[in-house]
């Protein structure tokens, strides 16, 4: 107990937990994504390079694909061990074998270019696909349960294989003008719990043992598209339709034209 | 003699001599214990002004006594240190408590104080005895040897000791201000021989953003 482990290149797991607060990952001349500032310390010559780094570009092809979070991902590559760690959350590495696995954006640190990183269509959220190691934190232990079950938001991880995450609110959220006054204003019995996710079908949830989040990065918002959930970053929720003819919603200086592409803020995530 | 009870209070067993703690640290203690506030860190009035002038500040006290004293900081994870006559550097604001025996100091870092956000000077411990030092998350020990030197975020930089060359590796180039950076554009780098702490948590840093 009073004599800490001390640990140098050949005593470091590869590719495993040195405790639960730090992972080591191997490198030997691959490649691994990894979130901006996760590195704690390493051994060897391991280059990091942003995902616009032209050398890239093969290997963006096939395992990167969320432009929005482009500028929250380096990759590194070398040769030696590297340690990973954030926040003093707890740090576990997840294998994927041909599957796919759905997470909050803030809490995955790194991952093998095997996978393929996706945007998820639910906003916040990122898709893992394919076969690999990845490596995720949270706030305490992960738990896993299995739907169909209803979920906290915040307590809220990520899931594998489940078809179909929708939201779900109490009924008294919705009934009787009393409810949606108590439940704008906050004002006398509110739980705080009207809302859940809601997960039916096969498939694992995964969700921490806090409900404070990993603060969110200002990026990830979903591209101002028809059809995009979520597409019009905060309050106009519209849905019904409202003022703005053709349903597209758009209440920006100048409206997006059809086929544009991403301008310059959207690609560095401003 | 330093023991920890569970990971975040560090008890030490004494009998009639002194340990040196951060000012108000003590949580509880069974037996007799003097509390005494040491000014400038028992460093005398040289020390006191090398420490008012570097901005290097600690308070201290000295806790003298038969019995057990325990020691506790905002629920900060605490690490023992067993110093056989070298040298550990540590940030003031995370060491905890040394052994009477222990002398205290201040040192020059360099840049890398700079970047990692902590001011250019570093509090120095030197003797033989035990000391504890407090960390975000358990720290993880890694040793340097000449064989192979070791990178280490300046943000999750805790302590380090031994006989360790330390320099300032900066990898900005021109994508860095074009916000496509590596993430990792400021690192410390140890070459020698030793020991260096890390946690698992990044503080903010100057470069943290870049």
């Amino acid at each position: 107990m009073s004599t800490p482990v001390v640990h140098d290149p050949t005593t470091l797991p590869s590719d495993d937990n040195v405790n639960p607060y730090t992972f080591c990952v191997e490198l030997k001349g691959g490649q691994w994504f990894l979130q901006k500032g996760k590195m704690i310390a390493y051994y060897g010559r391991i280059d990091f390079n942003g995902i616009g780094h032209g050398r890239l570009d093969r290997l963006l092809r096939t395992s990167f694909h969320s432009p929005l979070h482009a500028s929250d991902w380096v990759v590194a590559e070398g040769s030696g061990k590297m340690l990973l760690a954030d926040r003093a959350f707890d740090v576990n590495s997840f294998d994927l074998d041909e599957g796919n696995l759905t997470i909050r954006s803030g809490n995955l640190l790194a991952y093998q270019p095997s996978l393929a990183l996706k945007q998820s269509i639910v906003p916040g959220f990122v898709t893992l696909i394919g076969t690999g190691k990845f490596v995720a934190a949270s706030n305490g232990p992960v738990v896993f349960m299995e739907p169909p079950i209803r979920v906290d938001p915040q307590a809220l991880v990520g899931w594998a294989d489940c078809p179909s995450p929708c939201h779900h609110y109490d009924h008294g959220y919705m009934t009787g003008v009393m409810g949606g006054v108590r439940t704008l204003t906050g004002l006398g019995g509110v739980s705080g719990e009207e809302h859940q996710f809601e997960f039916v079908g096969a498939g694992t949830v995964l969700l921490q043992s806090t409900e404070s989040l990993l603060p969110e990065a200002a990026t990830g918002a979903p591209p101002q598209q028809p059809g995009v959930p979520g597409g019009h970053g905060s309050g106009h929720s519209s849905g019904h339709g409202g003022g703005h003819g053709g349903g597209q919603g758009q209440h920006g200086s100048t409206p997006r034209l059809p086929g544009q592409l991403g301008d310059l803020q959207r690609r560095f995530g401003l | 003699m330093f023991r920890l009870q569970g990971s975040k209070v560090l008890a030490v067993d004494m009998a009639g001599d002194a340990v040196r703690a951060k000012n108000g640290s003590m949580v509880a203690y069974d037996g007799q214990m003097a509390f005494k506030k040491m000014s400038g860190g028992g460093e005398g009035i040289r020390g006191m002004v090398t420490r008012r002038i570097t901005g290097e500040q600690m308070t201290l006290m000295e806790v003298r006594g038969q019995g057990t004293c325990y020691f506790a900081d905002r629920a900060s994870e605490i690490n023992l240190v067993s110093l056989g006559g070298d040298k550990l550097y540590v940030e003031s604001s995370n060491l905890l408590c040394a052994d009477g025996s222990l002398r205290t100091g201040t040192s020059f870092t360099g840049l890398r104080g700079g970047a990692s956000g902590h001011g250019l000077f570093t509090t120095t411990v030197e003797g033989s005895g035990q000391a504890a030092i407090m960390s975000d998350g358990p720290a993880t020990v890694l040793r340097v040897a000449p064989g192979y030197p070791l990178c280490v975020d300046p943000g999750a930089y805790v302590a380090h000791q031994g006989n360790l060359q330390q320099n300032f590796q900066s990898g900005v180039t021109f994508r860095t201000l074009m916000g496509e950076g590596g993430g990792e554009a400021f690192q410390i780098r140890f070459e020698g021989d030793g020991l260096v702490y890390v946690q698992p948590s990044e503080r903010n840093t100057v470069g943290g953003e870049v």
